[in-house]
């Protein structure tokens, strides 16, 4: 049975999730990159069999190219179609599942292959459980699992596909986040949520960012309805999702909306008096306990390890 | 120019019921408005200006939800339900969008509650579409559009139709009144089935095997009655998977 495989990339991020996955189906993996030829060519080093290249051109979005990348994936006809759950990568897959009449599975987190058919793990009922999926014709998946580092092997040459001048949308501004935005290259972010109990108690927590060397970052409530902290600040689904290597939550219950934030995380801590709090099932470490009394440990730990 | 707005398109997923070996069921549990269909009202309100907008849902949700919230009207498939083939659903969406002239813009809330219906529903239309959109306006005729990318949010001009998820920056400011809602139940409603979309659907099957627990370790709780102690360990723990 074919068992190819196409992805479709805009950016890095769960690139290697998506090849950890798909390799466990054995076949062939194109990759369709849709962005700057220098992701392709970062790409090309990873393992692909082809790696294809749709340069867009200058103030015109990804998304303008959807119909070409549906061309793209009709000729190679692949059993698999997969995207990150990045915007633009989700719009590009959706016209080419359109194409291939291939069923569109949102939140897969792995695949398997039985007999003839494949096998998707996705993500359901609030991201308790797994729910396992069989498909026996085309599948077009959306992934948001972990990201994984990826191998590099001898590049393949990147095949470029000259883009289409015909377009429907085109560029004309770029609003920058107010106050820059630290927190989606930072190695440590401190997420705040409505736990702390008043505005001026932001300095404990300005302490142990400094001393943990952390960016800080806040639970939507914290920004929208007690206004401590601005909207660039906001960790969530619709606000900045982030990628540290280590992310400590204090007094954050761990909503789906901020949690999503932070998915990308390698370690997630969480310090929080409720036991029965959310985050605890979605962090890798909790500490259950009073955040005045258990921060203020932390600085001192942090001092110390920092000498 | 018509604006549609589609609402009420999934189920809460935090709604759902999970039993001890990791059965899921949905007890009585109804269509719901996601966190991002708010936005997507404000946004067809600003679009539509004089013109009416038109709102579509399926199943059982409450149906004067987007009316209350300014909609002329309301389409509502009755017996379309989510399921585990999104396409069906986003399949079911389209058709209905294809029955109602003169559509420019349909707006539909980018919600994680299911990203696989509303790539279904974009594919299905097969009109040019955009995700995480956070404003649009009209400016002298022509459609702009902001969508978050990142740390940025980019301006965009694009040519109608089009599809625009819309994702919520913030949570619904005003609720609609008592009176609002209670007129909105003598807005037009029509209702149909999926018969009368006249469509068939060309995809292949797929089916829910089982749901499972996933094999991912819980976390590792310490007791924070002795703060040091716990910081201790914690710190112990974070040198040993090498984040510190």
């Amino acid at each position: 049975m074919n068992m190819n495989s196409l992805m479709i990339i805009t950016d890095q991020r769960r690139v290697g999730g998506m090849l950890n996955a798909v390799k466990a189906l054995g076949g062939p993996i194109t990759a369709a990159v849709v962005g700057p030829r220098s992701l392709a060519d970062t790409v090309s080093a990873w393992g692909f069999e082809r790696v294809l290249c749709l340069e867009p051109a200058q103030g015109v979005p990804a998304e303008a190219y959807s119909a070409q990348v549906a061309e793209v994936a009709a000729a190679i006809a692949p059993r698999l179609l997969l995207a990150s759950d990045a915007a633009s990568s989700r719009m590009l897959l959706a016209a080419a599942a359109a194409k291939l009449n291939a069923n569109v599975i949102g939140a897969v987190r792995a695949l398997s292959v039985d007999g003839d058919a494949i096998v998707i793990s996705r993500s359901t009922a609030d991201d308790k459980v797994l729910e396992d999926i069989e498909a026996a014709g085309s599948v077009a998946g959306i992934f948001s699992g972990a990201d994984v580092d990826v191998i590099t092997t001898q590049p393949v040459s990147v095949e470029q596909i000259a883009a289409d001048s015909s377009t429907n949308m085109r560029l004309i501004g770029v609003v920058e986040s107010e106050g820059g935005n630290g927190m989606l290259t930072a190695a440590r972010v401190v997420g705040v949520g409505a736990g702390l109990a008043a505005k001026d108690d932001l300095k404990l927590i300005e302490e142990l960012a400094a001393a943990a060397r952390a960016e800080i970052g806040c639970s939507l409530p914290v920004c929208e309805d007690l206004r401590w902290l601005s909207e660039h600040r906001v960790i969530g689904s619709s606000h900045s999702q982030v990628s540290p290597e280590l992310y400590i939550a204090l007094g954050i219950s761990g909503q789906p909306q901020h949690m999503t934030g932070v998915r990308d995380a390698k370690i997630v801590v969480a310090i929080n008096n409720d036991p029965e709090a959310r985050v605890f099932k979605f962090c890798n470490y909790g500490i259950i306990g009073d955040l005045y009394k258990i921060v203020p440990a932390l600085i001192s730990a942090f001092k110390n390890m920092n000498g | 120019m018509k604006v549609v707005v589609i609402f009420k398109w999934c189920r809460n997923p935090q709604d759902a019921l999970v039993g001890a070996s990791g059965n899921v069921d949905w007890p009585g549990v109804k269509m719901s408005a996601n966190d991002d269909d708010p936005a997507v009202m404000d946004i067809a309100k600003v679009l539509a200006g004089d013109d009416e907008i038109v709102a579509l849902t399926i199943g059982d949700g409450d149906i004067a939800w987007a009316a209350a919230r300014g909609a002329a009207s309301t389409v509502v498939v009755t017996d379309a339900l989510t399921d585990v083939n999104s396409t069906a659903t986003g399949a079911v969406l389209a058709a209905a969008i294809k029955r109602i002239e003169d559509v420019g813009v349909v707006i539909i809330g980018d919600s994680a509650w299911d990203y696989g219906i509303v790539s279904a529903f974009v594919g299905q239309l097969g009109w040019p579409a955009m995700a995480a959109v956070t404003s649009a306006e009209l400016d002298q005729g022509s459609l702009h559009v902001t969508c978050k990318m990142g740390g940025v949010s980019h301006v965009l001009e694009i040519k109608t139709p089009v599809v625009l998820a819309v994702m919520a920056t913030q949570t619904e400011q005003s609720e609609p009144s008592m009176k609002q809602v209670l007129m909105a139940r003598k807005k037009p409603v029509e209702k149909i089935t999926i018969a009368d979309l006249g469509f068939s659907p060309n995809f292949a099957e797929v089916t829910s095997l089982r749901t499972r627990f996933p094999d991912t370790p819980p976390a590792i709780l310490y007791d924070g009655a002795d703060p040091a102690s716990a910081c201790k360990q914690l710190m112990a723990a974070l040198h040993n998977d090498g984040v510190l």
